[in-house]
């Protein structure tokens, strides 16, 4: 069996990015310097910012035909994550320094500044979010896979109906039944709101926990018990909801930055095109 | 109150599940008339297994035809055989893996994966007809043929086979496999029928009984002795400097000993579930603490569990696997102590999780034959403190020769990392090693395990699974859960590969020089039995269709043709583990948990 290289000597992640975050200022110094000189040589400083500034973005487009090659030893796509990251922190600087306004003028300037920051605000959210949403996801008590999503919510309706169905006693049914059919059997039966899905909190649950507790006053035991279990299926919902909508999260947030770093691209293109048709 | 009403059952008896439904007591008559049965003492077995119930409940007559492969090198296997009459071959030297109808993994370059890559199919688990069955890849006759139930593969030109390699000709009352059988050990080498043979196919348990007759016994017990013995005390690592004198006096004395089932597998799933307090009291126990140091306990194969009493439970310190020790920091303390010193009693007790096979050494015989001969860089800490200490007192005696020179070999005085380890393997954290314990982790030498404080959940791992492996992925991202660790159902190459037992035509196979343990497709039948086997459900069976996605079916029975599928490791792909690559936050790592080291410190680099 092969060794495994964790036995290797190698650096923790923190030393990792503490050596790479170093590694780019230094770049981004360096870079800084060689455009105030080309700029104080009466050069073409937006040729060099911008040329540097379409070089970072093929760089950053491979991660993405990386991806899609598993089977070649092109090195670990964690690799060129980390590349991606701190290529996307140099392309952000000399960005500031190839604009001359945040925003840029005339209209397709203007598009592709707004492009270029869009795409640069959602890779920072996705770095934020890649570090800490896992966190989150992992502190609920099932993991559950996003293709099974939709299974898992069914497999709680059911079962949250055939706890209800084992209701024998009459009063107890008749305390319960109008609490189930207008409130626990719409959030078994359907997906998560929108609201929800943008912003998942603990109301909805604190509420409808809060509610089947103010019955218990008027259940027997084995009216009791039967709460109790309908209250153990509304927590397993609402963490499954709430696992459906990070991970949505995190997967509509890979599809926004893919799509708009494709438009980057094809229009920082046309921006040489013109740049150079114009340049004389 | 109404009385208890009690309900009458049928009382469970070892032999419900025979081997063979199908042996009568003919059968069993005409065996008690062959070597070595007919010389055999019925009075030495137990009322509860006689003889004749060993033979018709553990055994199992087979036919076998010329040039039928009986078991294959590096195999594992419960059963042993009896050869009843014919004559079968054992090989001395190894037959290539495409003798045996395996196809060796070949190592392809950049073009070839992304050829296959872009050429691939559409539909899941395609395969060429040569993938599906060996009989159509025209390598001459059918290597695959059914022989009265049971699919059986033969050798191709089994004359020239034969003629060219050495072999051993076994004749009526010579057993075999029975190392491989008692001892759970791959099987050394392969052997062919060289006529038509009647073999008798006896499990484990049923072999164990029948040395209850001293005569078979005693044949057992020398055999093991004389050939394997010694080649397992020198696989390990503390005895690898012993004098071949010594050695010979080491094996005098060393005794072996199984505990629990060996086919741990059947009952996993619900030992798992049980309390962990009621799980280790279902442990068989084989050293218990505070007992005297006797013997030096060596794993031989199987798990163990070193656990303490503490409270009204038990609490796990570290588990064993192969070649771990049990009481060598006890043992050699109390060699070493001065005599003004008390002996101490072992510090833990060792009990056996699922089964464990040991060697055991008693301690006079260590202390004379062996200890000497251990460098002091390998001796446990606590023994080379003591000895260390000792030696400030009186240093002209304690430098011996033997010293001098393992410190010459040695000199940066750090023990080799076999030996470093060798008495088992532990974490920081006691829920860590409890869980791996409980779920019987330990045995998996390439585990998939994710660290959930890094995975997205953007499953990059199973897509790239699934595009080196036909469009199907050869796992599933779930598992237990640990803290932040999730354990993948993914094939972990386990150390026990129960999957291997059983297969009929051994398509399911260990690489000798990776490790890893992958399917044969143009060998595997799909009959499910390493389906069935794996406890960890790792490998599941997959329906086949051709490039166009047209299934194929068996023409005789119109079913369709299924295959075993599992994690390969992407063996021959340029790439290695596709899952690891793919994974963008460095949150998966395929890692050896027999140990700990591995684990540790992947955990120590992310902490």
């Amino acid at each position: 069996m092969k060794e495994v290289s964790t036995h290797q000597k190698t650096i923790s992640l923190k030393q990792r990015r503490a050596v790479a975050l170093a590694a780019t200022v230094c770049v981004i110094v360096i870079f800084w310097y060689l455009w105030r000189r080309e700029s104080s040589r009466l050069g073409a400083p937006a040729f060099f910012t911008g040329f540097t500034l379409l070089a970072g973005l093929v760089i950053l487009a491979l991660l993405g035909a990386r991806r899609r090659l598993p089977m070649l030893p092109l090195g670990k796509v964690s690799t060129w994550t980390q590349i991606h990251l701190y290529v996307g922190f140099f392309t952000t600087a000399i960005y500031i320094m190839h604009v001359p306004a945040i925003v840029a003028g005339g209209m397709f300037e203007a598009f592709l500044s707004l492009v270029f920051l869009m795409v640069t605000a959602s890779g920072f959210y996705g770095l934020y979010a890649s570090r800490t949403l896992p966190k989150k996801l992992t502190a609920v008590e099932t993991q559950h896979r996003f293709d099974r999503l939709d299974w898992g919510r069914n497999q709680i309706a059911a079962m949250a109906e055939q706890t209800y169905s084992e209701l024998t006693e009459p009063s107890a049914r008749e305390v319960l039944q109008t609490f189930y059919q207008r409130a626990l059997s719409p959030f078994f039966i359907s997906r998560p709101s929108l609201a929800y899905v943008i912003v998942p909190s603990g109301t909805r649950r604190r509420k409808l926990l809060g509610d089947l507790k103010e019955l218990d006053r008027y259940l027997e035991s084995d009216g009791r018990r039967v709460a109790g279990k309908l209250a153990a299926l509304v927590r397993r919902r609402d963490d499954l909801d709430y696992q459906f909508a990070l991970q949505l999260r995190l997967r509509c947030w890979v599809v926004f930055h893919s799509i708009l770093s494709i438009v980057l691209l094809a229009a920082a293109l046309i921006h040489m095109l013109i740049a150079l048709r114009f340049a004389g | 109150m109404e009385p208890t009403q009690a309900i009458p059952v049928q009382r469970p008896s070892r032999w419900d599940e025979p081997l063979d439904a199908s042996m009568t007591d003919a059968d069993v008559a005409w065996l008690r008339t062959r070597g070595p049965f007919n010389a055999m003492d019925q009075s030495a077995f137990p009322r509860a297994t006689p003889l004749t119930g060993i033979l018709r409940y553990d055994c199992r007559l087979h036919r076998v035809e010329p040039g039928e492969v009986i078991v294959r090198e590096g195999d594992y296997g419960n059963s042993a055989f009896l050869v009843i009459t014919g004559n079968v071959r054992v090989l001395v030297d190894s037959l290539s893996q495409t003798q045996l109808g395996r196809d060796p993994i070949r190592s392809i370059g950049w073009g070839e994966a992304l050829k296959r890559f872009l050429k691939r199919s559409s539909y899941p688990e395609t395969r060429t007809p040569e993938q599906v069955s060996i009989n159509l890849g025209g390598r001459g006759q059918q290597s695959i043929r059914q022989i009265d139930d049971r699919p059986a593969i033969f050798l191709q030109d089994v004359d020239a086979v034969l003629r060219r390699h050495e072999t051993v000709s076994l004749g009526p009352g010579e057993l075999f496999g029975e190392v491989a059988a008692m001892y759970r050990s791959p099987r050394t080498s392969t052997v062919v029928a060289e006529t038509e043979a009647a073999l008798l196919e006896i499990r484990w348990q049923g072999l164990r009984i029948l040395r209850r007759d001293r005569t078979f016994a005693d044949t057992l017990e020398q055999h093991y002795r004389e050939h394997w013995l010694p080649v397992h005390l020198r696989e390990i690592p503390l005895l690898r400097y012993l004098p071949e004198e010594n050695m010979r006096r080491v094996i005098a004395s060393t005794e072996l000993r199984s505990y629990g089932r060996m086919e741990w597998n059947a009952s996993y799933k619900k030992t798992r579930k049980l309390p962990p307090a009621e799980q280790i009291e279902s442990e068989p126990l084989v050293v218990d603490e505070g007992q005297l140091p006797t013997e030096l306990i060596i794993v031989r194969s199987g798990f163990g569990r070193m656990c303490l009493r503490h409270g009204a439970g038990h609490l796990t310190t570290a588990y064993l696997g192969k070649g771990h020790l049990f009481g060598i920091e006890e043992i050699v303390y109390n060699a070493l102590r001065p005599p003004s010193m008390p002996a101490v009693r072992y510090q833990n007790s060792l009990r056996a999780v699922g089964f464990l096979d040991a060697l055991a050494i008693p301690i006079e015989t260590f202390a004379t034959e062996v200890l000497p001969h251990i460098r002091r860089s390998e001796l446990p800490e606590v023994a080379r403190s003591l000895q260390h200490r000792f030696s400030e007192k009186r240093k002209e005696r304690r430098r011996s020769s033997s010293d001098e020179r393992s410190e010459q070999t040695n000199p940066n005085g750090k023990p080799s990392p076999d030996v470093r380890h060798a008495s088992g393997a532990s974490f920081d954290s006691t829920g860590l090693l409890e869980f791996i314990v409980q779920h019987r982790l330990n045995n998996g030498r390439d585990a998939m395990v994710i660290d959930l404080h890094r995975c997205t959940r953007c499953d990059d791992c199973v897509k790239a699974c699934g595009d080196v492996h036909d469009g199907n992925p050869r796992f599933v991202r779930q598992g237990f859960v640990h803290e932040r660790l999730q354990f993948v159902q993914a094939c972990m190459h386990c150390s026990d590969p129960v999957c291997m037992i059983g297969c009929p035509t051994g398509a399911i196979a260990r690489d000798q020089g990776t490790g890893v343990i992958s399917i044969h497709d143009s060998i595997c039948v799909g009959c499910g039995v390493c389906e069935a086997a794996c406890p960890y459900e790792n490998i599941s069976m997959a329906e086949v269709v051709d490039p166009k996605g047209r299934p194929y079916v068996d023409n005789e029975t119109g079913k369709a043709i299924r295959k075993a599928t599992k994690c390969d490791q992407c063996s021959g792909l340029p790439s290695g583990p596709a899952c690891v690559s793919a994974c963008p936050h460095d949150a998966l790592v395929r890692i050896d948990l027999s140990e700990s080291p591995p684990l540790t410190h992947w955990l120590e680099k992310r902490s």
